[in-house]
């Protein structure tokens, strides 16, 4: 408010001197509005308005608490009318406040100043109301073109601030992300990620032959029996996801008892149909057990960019790598591997999708495999307070040739803890990490 | 769907099933952070046909049952114990043997409590007693795991489960313990996967157990 009052001293300063066709030309030349006054003292007086529009509202906040306060008191027991009286003064004096704001608005709306209907008007000597931007910061100076590079400069700096400002942020902490200008492949995102510290990756050696999704895939389906693999479109998983049975619609009536494989009646067409560069959602099924959907953008990439985790029964148009499973399970293992996919993508993007669906395989355990911590297979969670089944498998020591390892309960099958029992863990192994970071 | 496991109350030897026994086990469930959501209510009828000629009834199944439940509103589930045979029948059925008057109703129970949800588990508590009466002959509880439904697969969260359901009841010393029979399900026909016609044949089989617990109490009192 300061501000806007020297600006107003020093309009006038101005004012008082140019020369002076005002006094000549004031009735002819100025815009047929209600003042009927220069240019020069119109802004004058917008600018006092915008001043009292903005005490007007800092008023009314005011207003606004103390009624607030006069209902806590009143909700007090043992209290007189006192709080009453005071409901009814802030009441009546909002009101005013309220009121006098409107009129303030009108005769701003009606100079032109919230409207800009004056910028279009050739004769008013070039000087124009103070505009209001969009993002409510008021630009005073009402000469031409100081106005509409002012307005302008402001505009592109602040763009360029924040574009900045949001660039940066998502070079830290996004780097795997492409920058569309440079038109890179992912070799180039890789090649940046040397600066990054090298984790302890060499698991991952023998991963140079799945360069590409048709081979990563294929591998994939080998060397996991039980899993189903599937890709599809982008706009033909939303079908299919609409179309799968949900679990409340499973009707026996139809299928003969011992045929209840029901979701298979809706296999998506084979791989070799959809064309390997459209492919935008890779579907893992492990019958009975889970689905998981995992997003790749761009299409036909090896870069995936979300992962979610499904009932082997659920079905409906929410099924998608964003979306989010009905049951507490699996909503669990879907937050957890989000976290996991944003660790595999920081470690080396390259082998990130490589690393995701194996990842994603080790839950194929999920409801026979015990927790490493505590020996059992169901914990009560301490912060949710519900029974779980151990849905954190650890996603920095991975390494694939773990999974690839028999199901059963030796030391090198990949592990799994309870919520509760990993965050123990894993503070520990977290401060480590960080400590490897700096 | 989801698969259950069906429980009967097994009261120790020299003692009988009481209302007080329901509510402890109820507490129990709450004390889980279970959330009671609200009622369930199955039938079950044991049927016998009406022959013109009562010398033929030796050539109809002695136990015929119906179940109905609330879960699918529209079904009438047939249980043959002894033939192992399981049907799924679209609830006028009831309607029919009644017009064709081919069957009638000897017995009649209700299932009936309350529902409560822990997390991904879901817990039926109920009573059993006969139709428009309020005598208490059993207890029933139904554990229902809801995010997968192979039986196969459930096996092992389903035990761990009962481990820790049987942990929290025994600390109130009641005198019994639910029980619950591992059926072979293929017998009847049916698959891994869990359906309502699994849930009618644990049915069969907790009434079973009813009555043989009735007439070993019986048996104790002659």
């Amino acid at each position: 408010m300061l501000q806007q009052h020297q600006h107003q001293h020093h309009l006038q300063s101005v004012v008082a001197a140019a020369p002076n066709p005002s006094s000549s030309s004031t009735t002819s030349t100025t815009p047929s509005s209600i003042t009927g006054e220069a240019p020069p003292k119109q802004v004058a007086q917008a600018m006092d308005r915008l001043g009292q529009a903005a005490r007007l509202i800092a008023d009314i906040r005011l207003g606004a608490d103390r009624l607030l306060e006069a209902l806590f008191v009143a909700a007090q027991p043992h209290q007189s009318s006192k709080p009453l009286h005071l409901f009814r003064q802030e009441d009546e004096s909002m009101r005013q406040h309220l009121q006098d704001l409107r009129t303030v608005g009108k005769q701003l709306e009606e100079s032109g100043v919230l409207n800009e209907s004056l910028r279009s008007r050739s004769n008013s000597w070039g000087l124009h109301m103070p505009l209001v931007c969009p993002d409510c910061a008021v630009v005073a100076y009402a000469w031409k073109r100081q106005l509409a590079g002012q307005a302008g400069a402001s505009a592109v700096d602040r763009t360029r601030l924040a574009l900045k400002a949001f660039t940066d942020q998502k070079r830290r902490f996004f780097p795997h992300l492409n920058d569309e200008e440079d038109g890179e492949s992912t070799d180039n995102v890789s090649k940046k990620h040397r600066n990054l510290p090298a984790q302890a990756d060499d698991n991952q050696d023998n991963l140079s032959d799945c360069k590409t999704l048709s081979d990563l895939l294929t591998n994939l389906e080998k060397d996991m029996p039980n899993l189903k693999v599937m890709t599809y479109e982008r706009l033909d998983w939303l079908k299919r996801a609409s179309s799968l049975p949900a679990a409340a619609n499973d009707n026996t009536m139809e299928a003969p008892k011992h045929n209840f494989h029901s979701s298979h009646i809706l296999r998506a067409a084979p791989q070799n149909v959809v064309s390997m560069d459209k492919i935008a959602v890779i579907e893992l099924f492990f019958p009975s057990v889970f689905r998981a959907v995992v997003s790749l953008h761009p299409a036909g990439s090896t870069d995936p960019d979300s992962v979610a985790f499904f009932s082997p029964d659920e079905g409906g148009s929410y099924m998608h790598s964003r979306g989010s499973s009905v049951y507490h399970v699996f909503r669990q293992i879907t937050e957890h591997a989000t976290v996991a996919l944003q660790y595999f993508l920081g470690i080396r993007s390259k082998t990130a999708l490589h690393s995701l669906l194996h990842w994603i395989c080790s839950y194929q355990t999920l409801f026979t495999k015990v927790c490493n911590k505590c020996g059992r297979l169901l914990a009560m969670d301490r912060q949710s307070a519900l029974i779980l089944p151990p849905v954190h498998r650890p996603y920095r020591t991975f390494s694939a040739s773990k999974v690839l390892s028999t199901q059963d309960q030796s030391s090198n099958a990949p592990e799994a803890y309870h919520i509760s029992c990993f965050s123990d863990d894993a503070a520990l192994a977290l401060a480590l990490y960080c400590n490897r970071l700096r | 769907m989801p698969l259950k496991w069906v429980f009967n109350w097994q009261p120790n030897a020299g003692s009988t099933v009481n209302s007080q026994i329901l509510n402890e086990v109820s507490q129990c469930v709450e004390s889980m952070n279970g959330v009671k959501e609200g009622r369930w209510k199955a039938t079950l009828t044991f049927y016998k046909p009406m022959l013109r000629d009562q010398a033929l009834a030796g050539e109809f199944p002695r136990e015929f049952i119906g179940i109905s439940l609330p879960e699918q509103p529209n079904k009438y589930y047939f249980i043959l114990r002894v033939n192992k045979i399981v049907l799924e029948a679209d609830s006028s059925i009831q309607l029919i043997m009644e017009k064709l008057q081919s069957y009638k109703s000897r017995v009649a129970l209700n299932f009936e409590g309350f529902q409560y949800q822990l997390g991904d588990f879901q817990l039926r508590v109920g009573k059993v007693v006969p139709t428009h009466s309020e005598n208490l002959r059993g207890i029933v509880m139904e554990v229902e795991y809801l995010p997968i439904s192979s039986l196969e697969k459930s096996k092992l969260i389903m035990d761990e489960f009962v481990d820790i359901w049987q942990d929290a009841v025994s600390k109130r010393s009641l005198p019994g313990h639910f029980m619950h029979i591992e059926l072979n399900f293929s017998d009847y026909g049916l698959a891994d996967h869990y359906t309502s016609q699994h849930t009618a044949v644990q049915y069969a089989h907790v009434m079973g157990q009813l009555i043989a617990t009735v007439q070993a109490v019986q048996a104790g009192r002659n």
